[in-house]
């Protein structure tokens, strides 16, 4: 207290000992002293060496940015983590600054300081960064890239379908480029695989009754004999079958389909005039009256092309089907909400018809990580929940609605 | 300083004059002035999370 108000008492009057010129000098260059010092501070904030420091960066993030294109290209520019993470602006940088008090928070506590907990936090923190790149149209990428210097023709192909659009909408790079620098969250990298093993362990338990109709858990190789020996062809997942006959651990599957009569009829599709695929034979088989036998014939008056109900009875393995398709249905619904809700918003299945899926499909399905059998099960799914087929009492109450 | 008559006194309140200005220059106004900027930084956070939303074109 006493020093405090010494302190005072000397500095509510003008100075005796110490001569105005001094006092400009000395504050002049404390002032220097202090900006250079401030701006250092700001700097050495922003190396990487800095973030690094904790290890909780270092050996997440830092480890996973060194297998990207940031790290090392044919132009030998590196982007450190300030160039993404640290707006330019002044306010928004220090705003930025302030904010890692959370993060030396977060350090201290030790929030993320395993690389379990770090996951488990990472779809959190990726998304605060999503929001911040939304928000100001990845301007920390645009620092370096830039649409209006994008040479299209020197682009592959891929890229200047998706980026030229994207120029003119001037769209936010993390729009399509997440996961960029670091690995994507667990949670959106479940390409289902998980979710389809868990399918088909269910379906192994199943034992096949005649007559009632079962439907395929994974996509499953058919045989013209019993022992298994001469594949003909295959089923695709979320197929209905009938079992005709069990020997050993094979079943003698009957397999409903419609198929255009012309060239050589190879592939079965599920319903008269729609592109869902059932089931794929190979030449031979397909022509092969004991194999296959014709039930009805139909001309598709939109395409003029005769199609015929067929059935083919051919051999496969036990134990993959399942009694309903509800479970599959439902499965196939929650990763296509999750694989394809990155970048928009998903669009209803019956938003397309069943036609009209498969295009649309393999045009984006490049963008999420389905493994092939995920992919024709989720496109089965929308193709089967497309515009053809809602009016169809069948599929009204299979969760879909129930999700939105 | 309350009393520059005496020649001890004169010299011990130079030196509080001394002592007092640097005190000022290389500890008062920096550690203000971080206190400020660093408000100034903590204010606009906060008006981020719950006003503003994360910072877009240009500010
Ligand atoms: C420090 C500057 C810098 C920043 C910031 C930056 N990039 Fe890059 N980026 C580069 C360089 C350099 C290359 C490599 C160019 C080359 O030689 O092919 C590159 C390459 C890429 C590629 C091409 C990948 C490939 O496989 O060819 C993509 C996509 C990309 N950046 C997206 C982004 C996104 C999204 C951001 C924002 C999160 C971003 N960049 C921020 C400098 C930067
Ligand atoms: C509409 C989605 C979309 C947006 C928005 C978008 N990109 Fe891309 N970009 C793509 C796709 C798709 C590719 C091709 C990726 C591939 O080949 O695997 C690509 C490729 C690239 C490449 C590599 C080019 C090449 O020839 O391989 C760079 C660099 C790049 N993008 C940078 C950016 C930057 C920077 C932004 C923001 C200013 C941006 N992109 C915005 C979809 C997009
Ligand atoms: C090329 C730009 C770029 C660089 C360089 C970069 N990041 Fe990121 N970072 C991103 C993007 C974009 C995200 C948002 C999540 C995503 O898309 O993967 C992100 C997310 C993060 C996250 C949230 C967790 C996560 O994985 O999503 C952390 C933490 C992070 N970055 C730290 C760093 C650190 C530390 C460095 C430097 C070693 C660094 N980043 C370098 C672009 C970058
Ligand atoms: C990486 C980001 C990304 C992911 C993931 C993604 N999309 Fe897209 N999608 C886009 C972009 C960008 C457009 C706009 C492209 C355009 O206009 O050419 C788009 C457009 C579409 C359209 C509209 C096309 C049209 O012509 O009307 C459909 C349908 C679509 N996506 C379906 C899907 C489905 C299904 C998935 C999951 C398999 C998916 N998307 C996943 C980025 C993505």
């Amino acid at each position: 207290m006493k020093i405090i108000s010494t302190l005072w008492n000397t500095l509510k009057r003008p100075p005796v000992h110490i001569s105005l010129g001094v006092i400009i000098i000395v504050s002049f260059i404390a002032g220097v002293i202090f900006w250079g010092g401030f701006n250092t501070a700001m700097e050495v904030t922003n190396t990487e060496k800095f973030c690094v420091s904790c290890h909780e960066m270092e050996d997440n993030v830092y480890q996973e940015l060194q297998e990207t294109v940031h790290w090392s290209n044919r132009s030998g520019v590196r982007a450190i983590c300030s160039d993404c993470h640290v707006p330019h602006e002044w306010t928004a940088k220090i705003a930025r600054k302030m904010q890692a008090s959370k993060e030396v928070w977060g350090a201290i506590f030790g929030t993320i300081n395993t690389p379990e907990k770090f996951e488990g936090k990472r779809l959190e923190l990726a998304q605060h960064e999503w929001a911040r790149f939304d928000a100001n149209g990845s301007q920390e990428c645009r620092n370096c890239h830039d649409y209006d210097s994008m040479d299209w023709e020197l682009m592959s192909d891929k890229a200047r379908r998706f980026m030229k659009p994207a120029a003119e909408r001037d769209q936010s790079c993390l729009n399509c480029h997440k996961g960029i620098a670091h690995h994507l969250p667990e949670e959106m990298n479940k390409g289902g695989n998980p979710l389809l093993a868990d399918l088909l362990n269910d379906a192994t338990s199943v034992s096949a009754n005649k007559d009632t109709p079962y439907y395929s858990a994974e996509s499953v190789d058919l045989y013209r004999d019993a022992e298994l020996t001469e594949l003909v062809g295959h089923l695709t997942i979320a197929t209905e079958v009938a079992v005709l006959e069990t020997q050993g651990g094979s079943v003698k599957l009957e397999i409903p389909g419609w198929r255009k009569e012309k060239g050589f009829g190879r592939v079965f599709y599920e319903d008269f005039g729609q592109n869902i695929t059932n089931a794929v034979l190979d030449k031979d088989a397909a022509q092969d009256e004991s194999l296959v036998a014709t039930r009805e014939r139909k001309e598709d008056d939109l395409t003029g092309l005769p199609w015929a109900k067929v059935t083919a009875e051919l051999w496969a393995k036990k134990g993959a089907y399942l009694k309903g398709r509800d479970a599959l249905w439902d499965t196939a619904s929650e990763i296509y909400h999750d694989g394809c809700s990155v970048c928009h918003s998903e669009p209803d299945p019956e938003h397309f018809d069943a036609n009209t899926w498969p295009a649309m499909f393999s045009g984006m399905v490049g963008f999420t990580n389905m493994d092939g059998p995920t992919q024709s099960l989720v496109l089965k799914y929308l193709q089967k929940h497309s515009s053809d087929y809602v009016d169809d009492g069948q599929n009204v109450d299979d969760g879909q609605a129930a999700e939105r | 300083m309350a009393d520059t008559n005496s020649r001890q006194e004169t010299g011990s309140s130079k030196l509080r004059e001394w002592m007092a200005f640097l005190f000022v220059i290389a500890v008062v106004v920096p550690v203000l002035s971080v206190a400020v900027v660093g408000g100034y930084g903590f204010i606009v956070w906060m008006l981020q999370v719950f006003v503003l939303g994360p910072p877009g074109h240009g500010g």
